[in-house]
């Protein structure tokens, strides 16, 4: 246990746990009904449809979860454009070399080949490919489940087989978003060590000093220069 | 004067004091005093009202039949004097064929099935047009469907329903299934095959071959049998496709006004893609496909319709699969080797602090 009266750091806003709610409430649920529809011939698939509801129930939530996330990428996109504080964020988070870089010597420093790790800003490496990676396929899923979505429409405009590709983008795209949220996200959050099983900072957005210093030191170092 | 019933009288007298006058006359041929007056062709009885009802029976064709071997009065069991004392009553096959005959009549449980399919039910509400037995397997012709010239053999069942289903049976005969069946390419379907005979029930039974939810199951006895569509040259993969597909998926957990096999092929009339005629020709596609997807233009016959995503043939589909493929393992892999490294870094970290 932690001890309560250590200093914490205020590190996701209200405005960055609002956005993640969305995207946690829209995501788990369009995993939950996505999959129970892609493995529908398996007991596993059946039970999550029974679950849900029952087949058209199932659609329907798929369908209003979609438009939660959809909301939320319309929040978001918001947010960085017109907001200083999402600006400077979004500023923080684009890709740079030294990102690949900081993989690399992770990786270097992890099999014992440097004796330091790699120091990071507001936000590392594991963050921002987290980000990206999110982002790209978060698209994906919209565009390509809009297509499914009005097929109606979409069936007299597309080529047919532009109509199978959507499918096979849009069930693929989500199995390697669910891979990465459980194996990447999830891992470094919540179960790597240190942090197992749970970190609450999505709800209160704090983490603590020392956690601060040890995982973010650039960041931590440039603020402490500019309150001198 | 009904002319003709005289002389079937007159006839019946002549042969009935024959036989009386020459002993043993009888056992040289059990069915010759019958014959004398059925096996004459042309032996009728004239209805009222002037229709007429053959009365002869071809005794090569009967001798030939699973009956051939016995005598007239083993069904008709009520002629016992000639001239008829009465009027012959109607038989029935259950007569011998119920369960415990002592006959050795062979038993199946095709008169219970019967009972239950359409044609049983319509004959049980009193419809006149019901067909019996007799009326697929004839009175006295009837012969194992395995005899070429039974009318419930495969290539004769179409005639045999036509009798009663003529529009059917023509619009059948111009199908792929009925132009094959008639080139004597056994293998096709005929009637039976998809509606079955003595359990045929009606579409809206879930039991039905033809009920919504089995009909891809139906078509999947021939079209999923891969060493038949083979031999003739059929795609196979098409009922797989189908049920993987959003109408397979959706009619499997109960939407039954979702696409089968036959919203798109039709059913009596089913023709080959390549047949300009068909509901499924590349440029009748969008009109198959308008019935429900209104918008649907002409860009749906641009592409295969039963896609496997697997498949090779499947082309960019399959290909854009194939990469999702490997790249999903190589993100596992990936993401397992990071978590690996990570932990191997902290334990590291951890030991020599």
């Amino acid at each position: 246990m932690k001890e309560r009266d250590e200093k914490t750091v205020l590190r996701l806003s209200i405005q960055v746990r609002v956005q993640h709610f969305l995207l946690m409430l829209s995501v788990t649920m369009l995993i939950l009904t996505g999959l129970a529809l892609m493995y529908s011939d398996s007991w596993l698939g059946k039970l999550m449809i029974f679950l849900e509801g029952g087949f058209e129930t199932r659609g329907f939530l798929h369908r209003i979860s979609a438009i939660l996330l959809f909301l939320g990428v319309i929040y978001h996109w918001l947010y960085i454009s017109l907001t200083r504080e999402g600006h400077e964020e979004f500023l923080q988070i684009l890709l740079r070399l030294q990102d690949f870089r900081d993989l690399g010597h992770a990786v270097l420093y992890d099999v014992g080949l440097r004796s330091q790790p790699p120091q990071f800003g507001r936000y590392g490496y594991r963050e921002k490919f987290q980000y990206w990676a999110m982002g790209i396929l978060i698209l994906l899923m919209l565009f390509s489940g809009i297509i499914l979505w009005y097929h109606n429409f979409f069936l007299g405009v597309l080529p047919k087989w532009a109509m199978d590709l959507t499918l096979v983008v849009h069930g693929s795209a989500g199995t390697i978003l669910f891979l990465f949220l459980v194996l990447w996200h999830f891992y470094m959050v919540h179960w790597a060590p240190g942090k197992f099983p749970f970190s609450m900072t999505f709800w209160h957005g704090k983490i603590t000093q020392e956690e601060w210093e040890r995982e973010h030191p650039l960041e931590c170092m440039q603020k402490k220069n500019e309150n001198q | 004067m009904k002319i003709s019933k005289v002389w079937g009288v007159i006839f019946l007298i002549g042969g009935m004091v024959a036989v009386e006058a020459v002993p043993g006359f009888a056992q040289v041929d059990p069915l010759r005093r019958c014959l004398l007056c059925h096996g004459k062709a042309g032996f009728k009885e004239v209805l009222e009202g002037g229709k007429e009802r053959p009365l002869y029976i071809d005794v090569e064709d009967f001798r030939g039949s699973a009956h051939g071997n016995m005598v007239c009065t083993i069904c008709h069991t009520d002629v016992r004097t000639i001239p008829h004392l009465s009027r012959p009553r109607r038989i029935h096959c259950l007569q011998c064929h119920y369960e415990g005959n002592v006959v050795g009549a062979p038993v199946e449980r095709k008169p219970e099935k019967y009972k239950e399919s359409v044609h049983g039910k319509a004959l049980e509400k009193g419809d006149p047009r019901a067909p019996d037995c007799r009326d697929c397997h004839t009175s006295h012709s009837v012969r194992q469907a395995s005899d070429s010239a039974s009318t419930v053999n495969k290539r004769h069942v179409p005639e045999t329903c036509g009798r009663c289903h003529l529009s059917v049976f023509t619009a059948y005969s111009q199908s792929v299934h009925g132009t094959a069946l008639s080139k004597g390419i056994l293998e096709s379907a005929a009637c039976s095959d998809c509606h079955r005979e003595h359990d045929l029930l009606p579409k809206d039974d879930p039991r039905s071959s033809l009920y919504p939810q089995n009909v891809a199951n139906t078509c999947a006895t021939c079209h999923q049998n891969e060493t038949l569509m083979r031999k003739l040259g059929i795609p196979v993969k098409q009922v797989q496709a189908f049920k993987e597909s959003f109408h397979g998926v959706a009619i499997e957990f109960g939407f039954l006004k979702v696409a089968n096999c036959v919203s798109c092929h039709g059913y009596h009339d089913i023709l080959p893609q390549s047949d300009i005629r068909s509901s499924i020709h590349p440029t009748n596609l969008a009109k198959t496909c308008g019935k429900c997807h209104p918008r649907v233009t002409a860009m749906v016959a641009r592409g295969k319709i039963h896609v496997l995503p697997t498949e090779p043939s499947s082309g960019i589909v399959y290909w854009v699969s194939q990469f999702f493929k490997w790249f999903t393992i190589l993100v596992l892999l990936g993401l397992f080797l990071h978590i690996l490294l990570d932990l191997f870094g902290r334990f590291r970290a951890h030991r020599t602090t």
